[in-house]
Protein backbone atom coordinates (compact mmCIF):
# COMPACT_ATOMS: atom_id res chain seq x y z
CA UNK A 1 0.00 0.00 0.00
CA UNK A 2 1.59 3.32 -1.27
CA UNK A 3 2.10 5.46 1.94
CA UNK A 4 0.70 9.04 -0.71
CA UNK A 5 -1.08 8.19 -3.13
CA UNK A 6 -2.15 10.96 -5.56
CA UNK A 7 -4.87 10.71 -8.19
CA UNK A 8 -5.16 13.63 -10.29
CA UNK A 9 -4.60 16.36 -7.19
CA UNK A 10 -5.35 19.32 -7.94
CA UNK A 11 -5.60 22.66 -5.85
CA UNK A 12 -7.58 25.45 -7.17
CA UNK A 13 -8.56 28.82 -5.29
CA UNK A 14 -7.17 31.71 -3.61
CA UNK A 15 -6.00 33.26 -7.13
CA UNK A 16 -3.08 30.45 -7.06
CA UNK A 17 -3.31 26.77 -9.23
CA UNK A 18 -1.59 23.37 -8.97
CA UNK A 19 -1.55 19.86 -10.20
CA UNK A 20 -2.72 17.80 -11.52
CA UNK A 21 -0.29 15.19 -9.79
CA UNK A 22 -0.83 11.95 -10.28
CA UNK A 23 1.74 9.65 -8.33
CA UNK A 24 2.20 7.00 -5.19
CA UNK A 25 5.12 6.98 -3.03
CA UNK A 26 5.83 3.39 -0.85
CA UNK A 27 7.44 3.27 2.24
CA UNK A 28 11.11 4.05 2.08
CA UNK A 29 10.62 5.11 -1.33
CA UNK A 30 12.04 8.17 -2.91
CA UNK A 31 10.40 10.61 -5.52
CA UNK A 32 11.21 14.33 -6.71
CA UNK A 33 8.55 16.15 -8.72
CA UNK A 34 9.43 18.74 -10.55
CA UNK A 35 6.63 21.12 -11.01
CA UNK A 36 5.80 24.69 -13.05
CA UNK A 37 6.54 27.35 -10.66
CA UNK A 38 7.75 27.82 -6.94
CA UNK A 39 4.19 28.34 -6.29
CA UNK A 40 2.87 25.04 -7.16
CA UNK A 41 5.76 23.01 -5.91
CA UNK A 42 4.50 24.71 -2.61
CA UNK A 43 0.71 23.79 -2.94
CA UNK A 44 1.76 20.50 -4.16
CA UNK A 45 3.61 20.27 -1.06
CA UNK A 46 1.20 21.21 0.99
CA UNK A 47 -1.33 18.73 -0.43
CA UNK A 48 0.96 15.67 -0.13
CA UNK A 49 1.61 16.83 3.67
CA UNK A 50 -2.23 16.85 4.53
CA UNK A 51 -2.16 20.65 5.44
CA UNK A 52 -4.27 22.20 1.76
CA UNK A 53 -7.26 20.22 0.71
CA UNK A 54 -6.93 19.03 -2.86
CA UNK A 55 -9.95 21.01 -5.03
CA UNK A 56 -10.09 17.80 -7.20
CA UNK A 57 -9.15 14.32 -7.57
CA UNK A 58 -7.67 12.86 -5.07
CA UNK A 59 -5.03 12.54 -2.01
CA UNK A 60 -4.49 9.54 0.43
CA UNK A 61 -1.89 9.62 3.71
CA UNK A 62 -1.42 6.42 4.34
CA UNK A 63 -4.96 5.19 3.24
CA UNK A 64 -6.74 8.64 5.19
CA UNK A 65 -8.32 11.59 3.44
CA UNK A 66 -6.46 14.78 4.37
CA UNK A 67 -10.38 16.00 3.79
CA UNK A 68 -12.45 14.17 6.32
CA UNK A 69 -8.96 12.35 8.58
CA UNK A 70 -7.15 15.55 8.69
CA UNK A 71 -5.34 14.69 12.04
CA UNK A 72 -4.26 11.09 11.01
CA UNK A 73 -2.83 12.56 7.99
CA UNK A 74 -0.36 15.09 9.72
CA UNK A 75 0.56 11.75 12.13
CA UNK A 76 1.89 9.99 9.48
CA UNK A 77 3.24 13.01 7.07
CA UNK A 78 5.39 15.78 8.26
CA UNK A 79 6.27 18.58 5.78
CA UNK A 80 9.48 20.27 5.71
CA UNK A 81 9.10 24.26 4.56
CA UNK A 82 10.89 26.13 2.13
CA UNK A 83 11.69 29.07 3.90
CA UNK A 84 14.87 29.38 7.02
CA UNK A 85 12.84 29.54 10.21
CA UNK A 86 14.69 32.52 12.26
CA UNK A 87 15.79 30.82 15.31
CA UNK A 88 19.42 30.63 16.54
CA UNK A 89 21.05 27.81 17.62
CA UNK A 90 20.39 28.91 21.57
CA UNK A 91 16.71 28.34 20.90
CA UNK A 92 16.89 24.61 20.00
CA UNK A 93 16.18 23.00 22.98
CA UNK A 94 12.99 24.91 22.98
CA UNK A 95 12.24 24.75 19.46
CA UNK A 96 12.23 20.74 19.84
CA UNK A 97 10.05 20.96 23.06
CA UNK A 98 7.54 23.34 21.17
CA UNK A 99 7.39 20.33 18.46
CA UNK A 100 7.58 17.73 20.93
CA UNK A 101 4.50 19.35 22.63
CA UNK A 102 2.74 19.75 19.28
CA UNK A 103 3.61 16.27 18.21
CA UNK A 104 2.66 14.66 21.94
CA UNK A 105 6.17 13.45 22.46
CA UNK A 106 7.80 13.07 25.32
CA UNK A 107 10.17 16.01 25.66
CA UNK A 108 13.32 13.86 27.08
CA UNK A 109 12.94 11.58 23.93
CA UNK A 110 12.56 14.24 21.33
CA UNK A 111 15.28 16.34 22.94
CA UNK A 112 17.87 13.31 22.39
CA UNK A 113 16.38 12.48 18.67
CA UNK A 114 16.95 16.02 17.55
CA UNK A 115 20.53 16.12 19.21
CA UNK A 116 21.59 13.03 17.17
CA UNK A 117 20.14 15.03 14.37
CA UNK A 118 21.51 17.92 14.78
CA UNK A 119 24.97 16.16 15.19
CA UNK A 120 24.54 14.64 11.79
CA UNK A 121 23.89 17.51 10.32
CA UNK A 122 26.51 20.06 11.94
CA UNK A 123 27.53 21.50 8.53
CA UNK A 124 24.25 22.16 7.58
CA UNK A 125 22.99 25.69 8.52
CA UNK A 126 20.82 26.09 11.27
CA UNK A 127 17.91 28.23 9.45
CA UNK A 128 17.72 24.91 7.59
CA UNK A 129 18.25 22.08 9.47
CA UNK A 130 15.97 22.96 12.18
CA UNK A 131 13.01 22.97 10.30
CA UNK A 132 13.91 19.25 9.18
CA UNK A 133 14.91 18.34 12.37
CA UNK A 134 11.75 19.70 13.48
CA UNK A 135 9.95 17.65 11.31
CA UNK A 136 11.72 14.26 12.80
CA UNK A 137 10.28 14.88 15.88
CA UNK A 138 6.96 13.40 15.16
CA UNK A 139 8.46 10.45 13.97
CA UNK A 140 6.77 10.78 10.52
CA UNK A 141 6.31 7.96 8.00
CA UNK A 142 6.73 9.94 5.07
CA UNK A 143 8.52 13.83 4.74
CA UNK A 144 7.24 15.92 2.19
CA UNK A 145 10.26 18.80 1.44
CA UNK A 146 8.83 21.65 0.17
CA UNK A 147 11.71 22.99 -2.38
CA UNK A 148 14.60 21.91 -0.44
CA UNK A 149 18.21 23.30 -1.27
CA UNK A 150 19.88 21.08 -3.96
CA UNK A 151 23.36 22.00 -1.75
CA UNK A 152 21.86 20.23 1.34
CA UNK A 153 20.87 17.27 -1.06
CA UNK A 154 23.59 14.46 0.54
CA UNK A 155 23.07 15.52 4.22
CA UNK A 156 19.08 15.68 4.10
CA UNK A 157 18.68 12.22 2.45
CA UNK A 158 21.65 10.66 4.77
CA UNK A 159 18.93 11.69 8.05
CA UNK A 160 15.75 10.06 6.07
CA UNK A 161 17.15 7.27 5.02
CA UNK A 162 14.77 4.30 5.88
CA UNK A 163 12.10 7.17 5.25
CA UNK A 164 8.88 7.60 2.29
CA UNK A 165 10.30 11.09 0.87
CA UNK A 166 8.03 12.88 -1.75
CA UNK A 167 9.95 16.43 -2.65
CA UNK A 168 8.45 19.40 -4.70
CA UNK A 169 10.80 21.14 -6.87
CA UNK A 170 10.25 24.51 -8.78
CA UNK A 171 13.34 22.96 -11.77
CA UNK A 172 13.67 19.72 -12.98
CA UNK A 173 17.64 20.44 -12.50
CA UNK A 174 16.55 20.71 -8.10
CA UNK A 175 14.59 17.44 -8.56
CA UNK A 176 17.82 15.97 -10.57
CA UNK A 177 20.07 16.58 -7.73
CA UNK A 178 17.53 14.23 -5.03
CA UNK A 179 17.62 11.96 -7.03
CA UNK A 180 21.61 11.55 -8.51
CA UNK A 181 22.62 12.05 -5.13
CA UNK A 182 24.32 8.98 -3.54
CA UNK A 183 21.53 7.79 -1.71
CA UNK A 184 18.90 7.57 -3.93
CA UNK A 185 19.55 4.07 -5.48
CA UNK A 186 15.66 3.81 -5.33
CA UNK A 187 14.71 7.19 -6.21
CA UNK A 188 12.11 8.03 -9.14
CA UNK A 189 11.78 11.33 -10.39
CA UNK A 190 8.40 13.34 -12.38
CA UNK A 191 8.36 15.54 -14.72
CA UNK A 192 7.12 19.45 -14.76
CA UNK A 193 2.87 18.57 -14.51
CA UNK B 1 -5.41 18.94 23.16
CA UNK B 2 -3.85 18.17 26.17
CA UNK B 3 -2.33 21.15 28.32
CA UNK B 4 1.17 20.29 26.61
CA UNK B 5 0.11 21.12 23.41
CA UNK B 6 -1.92 23.93 24.90
CA UNK B 7 0.80 25.76 26.61
CA UNK B 8 3.55 24.89 23.78
CA UNK B 9 1.26 26.83 21.33
CA UNK B 10 0.87 29.76 23.82
CA UNK B 11 4.51 29.85 25.12
CA UNK B 12 6.01 29.92 21.81
CA UNK B 13 3.34 32.43 20.41
CA UNK B 14 4.12 34.94 23.94
CA UNK B 15 8.02 33.94 23.24
CA UNK B 16 7.94 36.04 19.69
CA UNK B 17 6.01 38.30 21.09
CA UNK B 18 7.57 39.17 24.36
CA UNK B 19 8.46 42.62 23.14
CA UNK B 20 5.43 43.68 22.50
CA UNK B 21 4.09 42.47 25.35
CA UNK B 22 6.58 44.19 27.47
CA UNK B 23 5.95 47.50 25.77
CA UNK B 24 2.31 47.14 25.91
CA UNK B 25 2.96 46.07 29.91
CA UNK B 26 4.67 49.47 30.07
CA UNK B 27 2.58 51.72 27.95
CA UNK B 28 -0.17 50.40 30.21
CA UNK B 29 1.51 50.86 33.35
CA UNK B 30 2.29 54.73 32.36
CA UNK B 31 -1.44 55.00 31.04
CA UNK B 32 -2.42 54.00 34.15
CA UNK B 33 -0.16 56.40 36.36
CA UNK B 34 -2.10 59.13 34.19
CA UNK B 35 -5.68 58.20 33.90
CA UNK B 36 -6.11 56.73 37.47
CA UNK B 37 -9.52 56.91 37.66
CA UNK B 38 -12.94 54.99 36.51
CA UNK B 39 -12.71 51.81 34.39
CA UNK B 40 -13.19 53.45 30.58
CA UNK B 41 -9.55 54.33 30.52
CA UNK B 42 -8.37 50.30 31.40
CA UNK B 43 -11.34 49.05 29.42
CA UNK B 44 -10.05 51.18 26.33
CA UNK B 45 -7.13 51.11 26.46
CA UNK B 46 -6.65 47.08 27.69
CA UNK B 47 -9.18 46.00 24.92
CA UNK B 48 -7.15 48.31 22.20
CA UNK B 49 -3.75 46.32 23.06
CA UNK B 50 -5.86 43.09 23.15
CA UNK B 51 -7.39 43.47 19.42
CA UNK B 52 -3.46 44.11 17.95
CA UNK B 53 -2.56 41.37 20.05
CA UNK B 54 -5.37 39.26 18.52
CA UNK B 55 -4.33 41.01 14.95
CA UNK B 56 -0.46 40.05 15.32
CA UNK B 57 -1.71 36.15 15.61
CA UNK B 58 -2.32 36.76 11.07
CA UNK B 59 -1.37 34.43 9.30
CA UNK B 60 1.75 34.99 8.01
CA UNK B 61 3.09 37.07 10.88
CA UNK B 62 5.11 34.59 12.49
CA UNK B 63 5.52 31.99 9.26
CA UNK B 64 7.15 29.01 11.21
CA UNK B 65 4.87 28.74 13.69
CA UNK B 66 2.12 28.70 11.30
CA UNK B 67 3.65 26.13 9.00
CA UNK B 68 4.04 23.76 12.70
CA UNK B 69 0.58 24.66 13.63
CA UNK B 70 -1.12 23.79 10.84
CA UNK B 71 1.28 20.84 10.05
CA UNK B 72 0.48 19.74 13.49
CA UNK B 73 -1.76 16.66 14.32
CA UNK B 74 -4.52 19.60 16.22
CA UNK B 75 -8.04 20.05 15.49
CA UNK B 76 -8.95 24.04 13.96
CA UNK B 77 -11.16 24.11 17.47
CA UNK B 78 -8.10 23.49 19.58
CA UNK B 79 -5.75 25.90 17.93
CA UNK B 80 -8.49 28.45 18.41
CA UNK B 81 -8.65 27.80 21.75
CA UNK B 82 -4.58 27.86 22.37
CA UNK B 83 -4.33 30.90 20.07
CA UNK B 84 -6.83 32.69 21.90
CA UNK B 85 -5.23 32.36 25.23
CA UNK B 86 -2.33 34.30 23.50
CA UNK B 87 -3.62 37.83 23.14
CA UNK B 88 -5.73 37.14 26.13
CA UNK B 89 -2.98 36.65 28.74
CA UNK B 90 -1.42 39.61 26.45
CA UNK B 91 -3.84 41.99 27.22
CA UNK B 92 -4.99 40.64 30.81
CA UNK B 93 -1.00 41.57 31.84
CA UNK B 94 -1.33 44.58 30.95
CA UNK B 95 -4.31 45.26 32.51
CA UNK B 96 -2.50 44.03 35.83
CA UNK B 97 0.01 46.73 34.68
CA UNK B 98 -2.49 49.30 34.70
CA UNK B 99 -3.94 48.32 37.72
CA UNK B 100 -0.76 48.38 39.61
CA UNK B 101 -0.16 51.90 38.43
CA UNK B 102 -3.74 52.98 39.49
CA UNK B 103 -2.94 51.26 43.12
CA UNK B 104 0.37 53.32 43.35
CA UNK B 105 -1.87 56.63 42.61
CA UNK B 106 -4.50 55.84 45.55
CA UNK B 107 -7.15 54.42 43.60
CA UNK B 108 -9.47 51.77 45.84
CA UNK B 109 -11.55 50.93 42.79
CA UNK B 110 -8.79 49.63 41.01
CA UNK B 111 -9.36 46.16 41.74
CA UNK B 112 -13.39 46.19 40.94
CA UNK B 113 -12.01 47.74 37.79
CA UNK B 114 -9.53 44.83 36.91
CA UNK B 115 -12.88 42.72 37.14
CA UNK B 116 -14.41 44.54 34.66
CA UNK B 117 -11.15 45.25 32.58
CA UNK B 118 -10.23 41.22 32.22
CA UNK B 119 -14.06 40.46 31.54
CA UNK B 120 -13.96 43.24 28.75
CA UNK B 121 -10.37 42.49 27.03
CA UNK B 122 -12.10 38.53 26.54
CA UNK B 123 -14.84 39.82 24.69
CA UNK B 124 -13.12 42.23 22.55
CA UNK B 125 -10.07 40.06 21.58
CA UNK B 126 -12.27 36.75 21.21
CA UNK B 127 -13.93 38.88 18.72
CA UNK B 128 -10.75 40.02 17.15
CA UNK B 129 -9.05 36.63 16.30
CA UNK B 130 -11.99 36.60 13.54
CA UNK B 131 -10.73 39.43 11.78
CA UNK B 132 -7.15 38.07 11.94
CA UNK B 133 -8.02 35.22 9.68
CA UNK B 134 -10.13 37.78 7.14
CA UNK B 135 -9.08 40.50 4.82
CA UNK B 136 -10.67 43.67 3.28
CA UNK B 137 -14.60 44.87 4.87
CA UNK B 138 -14.85 41.81 6.87
CA UNK B 139 -11.41 42.11 9.07
CA UNK B 140 -13.08 45.90 9.41
CA UNK B 141 -16.60 44.80 10.66
CA UNK B 142 -14.72 42.59 12.91
CA UNK B 143 -12.34 45.11 14.33
CA UNK B 144 -15.35 47.25 15.08
CA UNK B 145 -17.48 44.33 16.50
CA UNK B 146 -14.48 43.44 18.62
CA UNK B 147 -14.46 46.90 20.23
CA UNK B 148 -18.19 47.06 20.67
CA UNK B 149 -17.76 43.89 23.01
CA UNK B 150 -15.42 45.20 25.29
CA UNK B 151 -17.35 48.70 25.03
CA UNK B 152 -20.74 46.74 25.97
CA UNK B 153 -19.59 45.19 28.74
CA UNK B 154 -18.15 48.22 30.41
CA UNK B 155 -21.49 49.81 29.47
CA UNK B 156 -23.55 46.64 31.27
CA UNK B 157 -21.55 45.97 34.05
CA UNK B 158 -20.35 49.92 34.86
CA UNK B 159 -23.08 52.42 32.92
CA UNK B 160 -26.04 49.86 33.54
CA UNK B 161 -24.94 48.75 36.68
CA UNK B 162 -25.69 45.72 35.88
CA UNK B 163 -22.41 43.50 36.47
CA UNK B 164 -23.87 40.30 36.13
CA UNK B 165 -25.18 40.97 33.06
CA UNK B 166 -21.89 42.39 31.50
CA UNK B 167 -20.08 39.55 32.78
CA UNK B 168 -22.55 36.90 31.05
CA UNK B 169 -22.52 39.01 28.02
CA UNK B 170 -18.69 39.17 27.66
CA UNK B 171 -18.84 35.46 28.23
CA UNK B 172 -21.50 34.69 25.67
CA UNK B 173 -19.60 37.03 23.25
CA UNK B 174 -16.01 35.38 23.74
CA UNK B 175 -17.70 31.44 23.27
CA UNK B 176 -19.46 32.85 20.60
CA UNK B 177 -16.23 33.85 19.12
CA UNK B 178 -14.16 31.38 19.52
CA UNK B 179 -16.13 28.64 17.99
CA UNK B 180 -16.67 30.58 14.90
CA UNK B 181 -13.00 31.79 15.32
CA UNK B 182 -12.20 27.64 15.24
CA UNK B 183 -14.48 26.94 12.27
CA UNK B 184 -12.91 29.34 10.29
CA UNK B 185 -9.38 27.92 11.42
CA UNK B 186 -10.55 24.06 10.21
CA UNK B 187 -11.90 25.50 6.38
CA UNK B 188 -8.96 28.19 6.39
CA UNK B 189 -6.59 27.73 3.50
CA UNK B 190 -3.24 28.50 3.88
CA UNK B 191 -2.36 28.47 0.11
CA UNK B 192 -3.24 32.10 0.69
CA UNK B 193 0.06 33.05 2.81
CA UNK B 194 2.04 31.91 -0.22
Amino acid sequence: MPLLRMRNASFEGGGASAGPVTLDVYPGERTALALGSAREASIVALMASGIVKPSHGSVLIDDFDPRIQSINCKRVAALVPHEPCGLSESEFVRYVVYRAALWKIEPRRALAHAQLLRKRLDEMHEAFAFPLIGALVGMPKLVVLDRPAAAYAAQILTVLEGRAVFSAHASASEARAFLTSPFTASGRGGAPA
Amino acid sequence: MTLRALGGVVIARLYVQRRVLLYACAAAFVVGILQPNGAVGPVVFCSLLGIAMALSQSPGRHPHLDRCEQGAPLFGRELARAMGLVPYLGASLAALCYASAQMIRGSHDAPFDLIIVLAAVAASTSTALCASIRRGWPRVLYILLAFSAGTMTYALAVTARALLAGFAFAALASFLALRQYGEALARYDPVEDL
